[in-house]
């Protein structure tokens, strides 16, 4: 049986960039990750970096994904320069469309809010209709406004998995396919992580299985409420140069195709995809962009986001097994900087980076005894 | 939305039999097809094609006149220029006519979505002049129009000698047939002979079309080990070597190449429905889960014809009959005792029928080289991924189609992975060691073929000039 430092449970954007993290610091990690179908949040990803309209309510959040947007640009280089895979990765600030003046209203109301809430280390532009189309042309004329931050890019979610598997590997760290895990126990000074036809030991444990925490963390003194939230995105095929910059629901790929998506439903494990659903994504990016009515579409999908109560990330070791971590989160893309570079230093023992300090399922918790 | 009872999806044999079955039992079905008229790829447009002369096409061909007639006679709500890009297994149809897409529901739906060309991987395949020999026929039914001479066939099966026979007889000329068929076939099939002798209409048929070729004086190369196609911005050659001349790379000069080595199910839709797909090793490819009248493991859908594992249009068009009475039984149009009653005959033929595949199957199986080409073939057209890069990604530890698919783009192409899925599966299962079942394949997602922005937003709910269903009348 081997014996690893770390064991990480997913395979995931979340799990390969804490992997990828600790593997940098000279553990001895494995990674366990399921088999080629699986829910998998890191393969329907949009894609987008993004930090506007994130941590309303919970400034740490903000704070937390602004430093993860800033490791971005470290972190891109690092995986290029160590695998050979270019991540496009561009932190070119990105545009929240507002079709009315209405919702420009209540988006400036709202960026407002998230600004006073970091005590203004959260910066923010309101554009009207001319100010947006000098930055997007390819804008349609009835297009109201926009809310910008420079903070705001994009990255191929693909290519970034790939690259963070690619790194791991490079780094001396393992990866191993499989069933679920299904039981983790205490196993001497570490522990044992059991799954269909094979047993790990190691001395600590990341759980970063996405939904399939649920049923993990409890079993190491943690809890994981998620819930799944279903997004739906469609890909079209490879057009000319339209757009420079990305926006909330239609963002421009390194390869020339266009990504159009954003939706939020609550229908459980379904990761598939409902024509009315698509139909009306599609009638939305075409107010925004009429041009783009001839292009074809040639691919959709759903995904489940790993949704916590609050929309916010749990971050959190364990009192009771000591050497046991958790780690929750929709937005595996934007925060993998910062779960490689600070979170990954932190399980591997180092100080835990002051802005996740509130962030463990505690704060449900707190939340339910006050409104009671 | 408006529901329907009964949808059929395709109008080839097996959708134009499960029509026609419906409708004689007082159920009127509605029938989309992709394609301007009836008769999908074996009797296509059998109404209008230039090449009257029945000699020419052969009398298979025109077999199908009589299920096109009952098409356009019975009550059928027959829709074509209806391209279906998306399906639930609630039973939710999307629709594509012209620039408008629609929504539907049917309570059952039959899939007789047919057969699509087995991906024939070689160097070179993606250079213009190169294309499949049953879209070539394709193009010689429906405008009379033949390809460019010089003209190569080169694979295995059946069908190669009939284009080939089907070209000479519009006049055209055929340069040579280049024959994959691997050397020990003729060994292995042999293990089948009795159910050859019992189908021996076919191996007639094959005799006849061989007698035909040789008498044109057409070039026949036997046990083709590699092919190339040559060419830079397109075909100007074919060369290949031969079991006999192992180390010698012949040439020939040419400017189209048809390729073919048999047609296999086409999975699309039952993929995306997420049914389950055996591997079958005897015609190498994925076949839906489907009972002997055609139920599928998806409640409420039903596969007839080439769809479900490869038969041939006879097979398909009783298929089509056994899958529609099960849906009537299913909807509680007919009684359990008449569908036992009228699916005995069907079945009795069907047997009858499919008597021959083993045989066939083992003949023209294409070799192991042949489905998992050399590293510096392309396999993937769309994005242009070849073998070797399934293979160094494979050796990083790659799961399975799909993570290979997010990591290099393999199958992300308008094609939908068609072109390349079975190969990279099949490339996959070798290099990680495991079955095919183990490896699976793609998973699928709809627009099953690619449809624009403008036409799917005609289908959100508050669109103007979406179709009115209500105003048709597709239940009787």
């Amino acid at each position: 049986m081997a014996n690893y430092d770390f064991a990480v449970v997913g395979g995931g954007l979340v799990g390969s960039a804490i992997a990828y993290g600790l593997c940098g610091e000279g553990h001895r990690v494995v990674v366990m990750d399921e088999g080629d179908v699986a829910y998998r949040a890191s393969r329907g990803n949009f894609g987008l970096v993004w930090i506007q309209s994130k941590g309303l309510g919970m400034p740490n959040y903000s704070d937390w994904s602004q430093s993860s947007s800033r490791l971005w640009l470290e972190l891109a280089p690092e995986l290029k320069a160590l695998t050979g895979i270019d991540v496009q990765h561009q932190r070119s600030g990105g545009v929240h469309i507002c079709h009315t003046e209405r919702e420009w209203l209540q988006r400036r109301e709202t960026m407002d809010r998230l600004s006073r809430e970091t005590e203004g280390r959260f910066h923010f532009e309101m554009l009207d209709h001319r100010a947006l189309a000098s930055l997007v042309p390819a804008i349609g004329d009835d297009v109201f406004g926009a809310s910008w931050t420079p903070m705001d890019g994009h990255a191929n979610p693909l290519y970034l998995l790939r690259a963070l598997h690619a790194g791991i590997h490079q780094r001396g760290g393992e990866y191993r396919r499989g069933g679920p895990v299904r039981r983790i126990a205490r196993d001497g000074g570490g522990f044992r992580l059991e799954r269909d036809g094979e047993s790990v030991h190691c001395q600590r444990v990341v759980l970063a299985a996405g939904l399939g925490n649920r049923g993990l963390a409890e079993q190491v003194g943690l809890e994981a409420p998620l819930l799944p939230n279903r997004g739906e995105v469609m890909i079209t095929e490879r057009v000319a140069p339209l757009l420079d910059i990305p926006t909330t629901y239609l963002r421009q790929t390194g390869e020339g195709s266009l990504q159009v998506g954003d939706s939020h439903e609550d229908v459980g494990m379904n990761d598939g995809t409902r024509t009315e659903v698509l139909a009306d994504i599609a009638q939305r990016a075409l107010r925004a962009f009429p041009r783009l009515r001839d292009v074809r579409i040639v691919r959709s999908w759903g995904a489940l986001r790993v949704m916590t109560p609050d929309g916010c990330p749990i971050y959190q070791a364990s009192v009771t097994h000591p050497g046991a971590y958790l780690a929750c989160c929709h937005s595996g893309v934007t925060l993998a900087a910062a779960h490689a570079k600070r979170l990954a230093p932190w399980i591997g023992g180092g100080e835990c980076p002051e802005e996740i300090v509130p962030l463990t399922a505690e704060r449900f918790h707190v939340r339910v005894s006050e409104t009671a | 939305m408006k529901t329907i009872p009964l949808a059929i999806i395709g109008a080839g044999p097996a959708g134009m039999a499960a029509a026609r079955t419906a409708a004689r039992h007082g159920l009127r079905p509605v029938v989309f097809d992709e394609q301007p008229a009836p008769g999908g790829q074996i009797y296509r447009a059998l109404e209008s094609t230039p090449l009257r002369d029945p000699e020419l096409l052969g009398q298979d061909y025109w077999h199908g006149r009589s299920l096109i007639e009952a098409l356009r006679r019975e009550p059928v709500d027959y829709r074509p220029g209806h391209m279906v890009w998306q399906l639930t297994r609630a039973g939710e149809i999307g629709v594509l006519a012209g620039d408008t897409a629609a929504l539907i529901r049917a309570e059952r739906v039959v899939l007789a979505t047919g057969a699509q060309e087995r991906p024939f991987p070689v160097p070179g395949w993606t250079l213009p002049g190169v294309m499949g020999a049953g879209a070539a026929q394709v193009l010689l039914k429906t405008s009379g129009v033949v390809a460019r001479a010089p003209m190569i066939l080169a694979g295995s099966g059946p069908l190669l000698y009939l284009v080939a026979v089907q070209y000479l007889r519009a006049g055209a000329s055929v340069a040579a047939i280049l024959e994959t068929t691997p050397q020990e076939n003729r060994r292995l099939a042999l293990a089948h002979i009795g159910g050859a002798i019992r189908g021996w209409r076919y191996l007639r048929k094959g005799a006849g079309l061989l007698r035909e070729l040789k008498r044109a004086g057409v070039r026949h190369e036997r046990h083709v080990v590699a092919l190339r196609a040559e060419g830079e911005e397109a075909l100007t050659g074919v060369g290949w070597r031969t079991a006999e001349r192992p180390d010698d790379w012949q040439h020939c000069e040419a400017t189209t190449l048809l390729l073919h080595h048999g047609v296999v199910p086409n999975v699309q839709m039952t993929r995306a429905l997420g049914g389950e797909h055996d591997w079958s090793e005897q015609q190498l490819c994925w076949r839906p889960r489907r009972d002997a009248f055609g139920r599928s493991d998806i409640e409420n859908f039903f596969i007839a014809g080439d769809g479900g594992g490869i038969g041939g249009a006879r097979a398909a068009q009783l298929q089509g009959e056994l899958a529609a009475l099960a849906a009537l039984e299913s909807l509680g149009h007919i009684d359990g005792p008449t569908l036992a009653r009228e699916a005995a005959p069907v079945r009795r033929k069907l047997d009858a029928e499919l008597v021959v595949r083993p045989f066939l199957d083992a003949l023209y199986r294409p070799g192991d080289s042949w489905r998992r080409p050399d590293d510096e073939v392309v396999v993937c057209r769309c994005e242009e991924i070849s073998a070797g890069e399934i293979r160094r990604v494979a050796r990083l530890g790659c799961a399975g189609p799909n993570q290979m698919k997010s990591f290099t783009r393999c199958g992300m192409g308008p094609c939908q992975g068609r072109l390349c899925g079975l190969t990279v599966s099949e490339i996959l299962a070798a290099e990680n060691g495991q079955s095919l079942e183990q490896t699976g394949y793609y998973r699928l997602r709809p627009p099953f073929k690619p449809i624009t922005l403008g036409q799917l937003a005609s289908a959100a709910g508050d669109a103007p000039g979406a179709p009115a269903w209500n105003e048709t009348e597709t239940a009787s």
